[in-house]
């Protein structure tokens, strides 16, 4: 057992755990955190895309105890109380999720993509999103909501 | 009127979906409970000679093994129950999907560690790997009890064939196949088995068809079907891959024999390998037309490999076999259609069940003739599309508003067509991006069944709740239904139906979350057909609650709450029936779905890599109930297409999977899609429909992949044996080494 320390969406936790544990295990089994999906296991979805230090990662691939004093954000961590974050709120608003279970991935790729580029161009967003899988909507609202979000937050930064 | 049909109205579901907060099979833990795995078949076609758990056994942590002992009825499937459960000693293995054992543990590791500790000895036999030895005299039989592999063969006759040809000035004849595919949904199976609170063998997982699930899995216990319940929460897209069981029963099984909670978990490796695909089919067609362009006659021979067992791989033929010679008007038409038995993965329903396969075929068909009558492609089509009344090769009168025609105008018209009196002129298709590439483009016309076919009695249960205030009107409606939304959001589609028929607004309505103790039967989330039938089964409810209202009202009761029930039959306005045995004739459809769809492509003649550019899809699902989720699933449906087409193929070597992950399996992502894509809803409305809706779900896939093809042939010249047109196989074609 290993002693892992991380700041998850705001709180400091503390855990004992298997070094060969993952961070999607231990965000998922360990912290409850669900909303960090598992599809292929293997880092080739992008399902359960989190944040450390504000970098995207396959969770699902990287050792949990790689996050080990660094800041890791998940799904959970991006909207206030009832309030969707506008990222969150460009997904709804472009229908861009069908069976949602790759859109937290999408979401928290996408989240990477703006912070790293807040004006991206189409094609800018098609690459940042490249690396996530989704099988049910053909990509295209899902671009969209990108697009549309990183509009929102432009604008949300003039105010 | 509400508004609510017609409208963009919000997903129900996607304020949790894109918060995490949505609950997927895997996402649900209960107190004490235990963990389990499943001991795969190791050979595709083998006897099990014996079963040793004891080092498994002997694992610390693993709590029980269970076997084919432990099942007190040892087969299941859709339909057909061939399937062993567990296969026991002495008894065989006919795929690698088949079962042994399940390991419980207390935890995952645990159980996957142990599993791999049962010992299996097994006594292998000859493996059957493809259709044509499968059907020859004397192959090993999959099943003994048959006499030979051929599951099923359909004639169809109409007219006489021989006589038609004779009547033709161009006769062209072409053969394809086309791949098994995966159906690669997100959420990879799960659930959790337990007894619930009143005794009842309980499971928690994704499904399409809840309550045919909850009758396989009495029958295998022994149980009534009030002993059994199913729980359906979030599901993570299914595509026809969830309407057979892989997870549920085993589940079920596991909480009848621990009498606890049992979680399963499948990685994607044991997804992609360990659960049912898409029939590959071969297709030899022969065609003949008159030189005015009119049709005369259709030969077909079409083989579609059934896999290890039968699931619906007869009526996935059934379909095939009635929408063989697409939706064209042929006089004279002769198909013979067969299902055959091999070791390769068990073959089931995937988004077209049977009616994606072949556009691929027939649609290349109608480009050879018209290249052969120096015709254009559209003008061509135009001739021969079935309209209004017009009679099919089953020798049915189409119903129900057939928008096929118009869907081919619309879509070449926007792709650039131009249109004088009769003619039609293709348009000029822009400069290809380097100097070694070619640009292409193809049209595809198909069409779909709505509902289940041929004499099936489809019917569909709804009960709506009504809260009532003070002045009698509605507060708030609960539709209750056992209608699956697997992400083609027919939760939503339902609420608009709902609020549409009561006059109030869509977030008035509720609608229930599935669990087969508290919602009724509505069928399975397949055929297209929740919009239409399950639709029909919420308006009437809808409307029977409002009748109610009123006498309530009339008689001034007091009482707040009105509950109506309605079940709704397709054959009530549109009675099917089964194929004739020895024509083939039948009325086999309740309603249909129409598309076009065209495809800009560039072909790079060195590597043989084909990109599509943009594309248009016309689709005629009837009135469209949500504009925004119709765009999502003419999206979606052209991204499996395009798959389908160009990249997706699941290889089996010898009866064993070669492609067991994303990286060798290659669903599109969005840089393998058109940049553009142009949808246009054509909406010929069905009066049988709710507000005139027909259905959506299915239509999408079917003519992409046949209009990129006709496109790579437009580009290039050449036509390909098989899809998927990868880049290696364009360019052993191109430089004819196919």
């Amino acid at each position: 057992m290993q002693t892992l320390e991380m700041n998850v969406n705001g709180s400091d936790v503390r855990l004992e755990i298997h070094p060969d544990e993952t961070l999607a295990e231990v965000l998922r089994d360990r912290l409850g955190l669900i909303g960090t999906k598992i599809a292929c296991g293997e880092g080739e979805c992008g399902a359960c895309t989190v944040l450390i230090d504000g970098v995207a990662v396959t969770s699902c691939i990287t050792p949990a105890m790689k996050a080990h004093g660094r800041r890791v954000t998940t799904i959970e961590g991006l909207s206030r109380d009832t309030e969707l974050h506008v990222i969150q709120q460009a997904f709804v608003d472009s229908t861009a999720s069908q069976c949602g279970y790759c859109t937290p991935g999408f979401i928290m790729a996408t989240k990477a993509l703006l912070d790293a580029n807040p004006n991206p161009t189409r094609e800018d967003i098609m690459h940042g999103i490249s690396g996530n899988l989704c099988r049910c909507t053909g990509y295209y609202q899902i671009v969209d909501a990108v697009a549309l979000a990183a509009k929102r937050l432009a604008e949300e930064g003039r105010k | 009127m509400s508004d609510a049909i017609g409208t963009p109205q919000a997903r129900l579901d996607i304020a949790a979906k894109v918060k995490g907060t949505r609950k997927y099979p895997q996402d649900f833990n209960m107190e004490g409970q235990l963990w389990a795995a499943v001991v795969w078949a190791a050979h595709p076609h083998a006897i099990v000679r014996r079963i040793d758990t004891s080092a498994a056994e002997a694992v610390p942590g693993v709590v029980r093994i269970i076997t084919s002992k432990d099942v007190p009825v040892n087969s299941y499937g859709i339909g057909i129950p061939d399937q062993p459960v567990l296969v026991g000693e002495g008894e065989k293995v006919r795929w690698v999907g088949d079962r042994i054992a399940i390991v419980v543990a207390q935890d995952l590791r645990t159980a996957h560690r142990a599993r791999d500790l049962v010992r299996v000895d097994y006594e292998p036999l000859p493996v059957l790997t493809d259709v044509f030895t499968a059907m020859k005299d004397g192959a090993p039989l999959v099943h003994e009890n048959r006499p030979n592999n051929i599951l099923h063969h359909i004639p169809i006759r109409k007219g006489n064939v021989e006589e038609g040809f004779a009547q033709a000035d161009v006769i062209v004849e072409g053969e394809v196949a086309t791949p098994f595919v995966e159906h690669a949904y997100m959420q990879p199976e799960a659930g959790i088995g337990y007894i619930d609170e009143e005794g009842r063998v309980t499971v928690i997982a994704a499904a399409q068809w809840p309550h045919d699930d909850l009758h396989q899995i009495a029958r295998m216990l022994n149980l009534p079907e009030d002993q059994v319940r199913e729980i359906v929460p979030a599901v993570g897209g299914a595509f026809g891959g969830r309407e057979d069981m892989y997870i549920q029963h085993l589940l079920a099984l596991c909480a009848f024999v621990m009498r606890r909670p049992i979680k399963m978990v499948w990685d994607r490796e044991e997804s992609i390998t360990h659960t049912g695909k898409r029939h590959p089919f071969y297709f030899a067609y022969k065609v003949g037309a008159k030189r005015d362009g009119t049709l005369t006659a259709v030969k077909i021979r079409l083989i579609s490999d059934a896999g290890a067992y039968a699931s619906t791989s007869i009526p996935v033929l059934n379909n095939a076999a009635s929408f063989a010679a697409g939706p064209y008007k042929y006089p004279h038409a002769h198909v013979d259609a067969y299902t055959v038995f091999t070791n390769n993965a068990v073959t089931m329903a995937m988004r077209g069940f049977g009616a994606t396969q072949p556009p691929v075929m027939y649609e290349r068909m109608m480009d050879q003739l018209a290249e052969a009558l120096q015709m254009d492609p559209v003008e061509f089509r135009l001739k021969n599309l079935l309209g209004d009344g017009d009679i099919t090769i089953t020798g049915n009168a189409m119903w129900g508003g057939v928008g096929i025609k118009e869907t081919l105008r619309q879509a070449a018209i926007a792709a650039g067509w131009r249109q004088q009196g009769d003619r039609w002129i293709k348009p000029d298709l822009g400069q290809p991006s380097a100097p070694h590439k070619k640009r292409g483009i193809g049209i595809a016309c198909a069409y779909k069944n709505v509902g289940y076919s041929f004499g099936f009695d489809d019917k569909s249960e709804a009960e709506v709740i009504l809260r009532l205030r003070d002045d009698g009107s509605i507060a708030s409606a609960t539709v209750k239904t056992a209608a699956v939304d697997v992400g083609q959001g027919v939760t939503t589609a339902l609420a608009q139906i709902a609020a549409e028929a009561l006059g109030v607004p869509v977030s008035r309505v509720r609608v229930a979350l599935i669990d087969t103790a508290d919602t009724p039967n509505a069928g399975s989330s397949s055929a297209s057909r929740h919009t239409y039938i399950t639709g029909n089964a919420v308006y009437g409810a809808c409307k029977a609650a409002l009748e109610k209202r009123e006498r309530i009202l009339l008689e001034e009761t007091g009482e707040m709450t009105v509950s109506a029930k309605y079940l709704y039959r397709g054959r009530s306005r549109r009675p099917t029936t089964a194929y004739d045995p020895v024509t083939g004739q039948c009325n086999p459809h309740i309603s249909y779905s129409y598309g076009t769809e065209i495809a800009l492509v560039e072909v790079d003649l060195e590597t043989g890599e084909t990109e599509v550019l943009k594309m248009w899809a016309a689709h005629d699902a009837g009135k469209v109930v949500n504009p925004a989720m119709y765009f999502g699933q003419v999206a979606g449906g052209v991204h499996m297409g395009v798959g389908y087409g160009l990249t997706e193929e699941f290889i089996m070597e010898n009866g064993v999977p070669r492609t067991r992950r994303f990286s060798e399996y290659f669903i599109p992502t969005v840089l393998d899609m058109p940049r553009e894509l142009v949808s246009l809803a054509v909406e010929v409305e069905d009066p049988t429909g709710p507000f005139g809706a027909k259905g959506l779900g299915e239509t999408p896939t079917l003519p992409t992949a046949a209009a990129i093809a006709n496109a790579i042939h437009d580009a290039t010249g050449v036509w390909l044996k098989r899809i998927p047109a990868t880049s290696e196989m364009v360019w052993r074609a191109l430089h004819g080494k196919g």
